[in-house]
């Protein structure tokens, strides 16, 4: 059985997490990280020597980085419309896969999600928020408009990149703070938590990491 | 064929660049961004709607060009399109073992490294940077130990072959090295760099001066 070490409230645990249910995959998960400590255990170093969180286990081999588990969780035991064997089809997904990792997640979890939820009122930085929340008004309606194409980003069915994008909207949408009109993206985000495996793994509450 | 937007100073359009050297790919390289500007036009925000380069354009048999944006995404079509075993293993865990360098050296390194400490420096009226880069660089240590572990004997990030990996642990290194800020004690990381030098594509496309980059 696929093994993995991580806390449910790990934003980056919830993407392997999510795929994991989505394909329909029996995992273990191990509660790590975070309140649970064992980062710095020299087992856990020797399986991924940053000491983070997610790490996947699947038979001998070592998987760490949640987007290299996603793709390898696609490519092993994905369908067709999950992970399209064809590469020129898969890399028009694999881009806003990719763009969500590299320039949408940051500026929700490290500027805003980081200052409203993970820092005390007192230590708040409001310039971070305010210029995630600018960086956001600029990118989301980008995303909004390349969600014109259908329920997904692949048209018709969830595919891998849906599960990497989608895995930090539970944070953007449910944060209080200045937000684009993006009818598309909330359509979208609701048929996100319609999905059983997103609302389990995804819509977890995060007060557990709040700083007050 | 295959036409790539993007200045050659540009470290994700060096990821691109060398990828394609590394495949063998015939290619057109346009310039595109900073200096050259370009990306504001409508035409290239049809391309790449965040108007940022590099942008990949190739024409498909019986179809729509393929039009990509994010260095990370085109270099792994490109990857898995033309590279054969063992550049780009069949088999999905041989691959993911070697794809967390990727994630890691775009997400964790990259981010360690290019505004912190690189455009710190260009940027810095001495090329220094100052407390803020001496921090960063501080920073940047133990994940240049960990490159360093990963590759131990080597060669190669994967051991005896060459992989895709290696085109993105291998991108920023140039950059890393040529740099003068204090950097961690790396022995393997060191001749691991000496030996990608000797690589033709490598020396062409990732060994751009960058000083037109420098603002003073």
């Amino acid at each position: 059985m696929i093994k993995i070490w991580g806390r449910a409230s790990s934003s980056n645990v919830q993407t392997v997490m999510w795929a994991a249910a989505e394909l329909g995959l029996k995992v273990q998960r191990i509660d790590w990280g975070g309140a649970f400590g064992g980062n710095d255990d020299p087992e856990f170093r020797a399986m991924n020597p940053n000491g983070l969180i997610p790490v996947m286990k699947d038979g001998d081999t070592v998987i760490w980085e949640s987007p290299a588990i996603v793709r390898y969780l696609g490519a092993k035991y994905g369908d067709e419309t999950f992970w399209p064997k064809d590469p020129g089809d898969r890399a028009k997904l694999d881009m806003w896969a990719e763009w969500a990792k590299s320039s949408l997640s940051p500026e929700i979890i490290y500027k805003v999600f980081w200052q409203l939820v993970r820092t005390g009122a007192a230590d708040r930085d409001m310039g971070a928020v305010r210029s995630g929340a600018a960086a956001l008004a600029a990118l989301m309606p980008r995303l909004d408009a390349r969600l014109a194409g259908g329920d997904y980003l692949g048209g018709g069915g969830l595919s891998f990149a849906d599960i990497l994008i989608g895995h930090v909207l539970y944070r953007y949408m449910t944060l209080d703070f200045e937000k684009a009109d993006t009818p598309r993206l909330d359509a979208y985000y609701r048929r996100l938590t319609e999905r059983p495996a997103y609302a389990e793994h995804v819509m977890v509450s995060y007060e557990s990491l709040r700083v007050v | 064929m295959i036409t790539v937007y993007g200045r050659a100073t540009s470290s994700n359009v060096q990821l691109v660049m060398w990828m394609l050297g590394e495949l063998g790919l015939d290619y057109q390289r346009l310039d595109y961004g900073h200096n050259f500007g370009g990306t504001d036009t409508e035409e290239y925000r049809v391309m790449n709607p965040m108007g940022r380069v590099p942008v990949m354009r190739e024409p498909q048999e019986g179809g729509a060009d393929l039009i990509m944006f994010e260095s990370g995404a085109i270099a792994r079509y490109l990857a898995g399109r033309y590279g054969k075993a063992p550049f780009w293993p069949d088999d999905p865990l041989e691959r993911a073992r070697l794809d967390v360098w990727t994630e890691w050296t775009k997400v964790t390194f990259a981010a360690a490294f290019a505004q912190p400490i690189f455009w710190a420096m260009l940027n810095h009226p001495k090329g220094q940077g100052g407390d803020a880069v001496r921090d960063a660089a501080q920073a940047l240590k133990p994940l240049a130990r960990i490159l360093n572990y990963r590759i131990s004997e080597g060669p190669w990030l994967a051991g005896p072959d060459f992989t895709f990996a290696d085109v993105w642990a291998g991108h920023l290194l140039y950059r890393y090295n040529v740099l003068n800020f204090a950097k961690a004690e790396t022995p393997s990381l060191d001749i691991y760099y000496s030996r990608l030098k000797r690589r033709p594509a490598f020396a062409e496309h990732v060994m751009v001066d960058f000083e037109v980059l420098r603002l003073v």
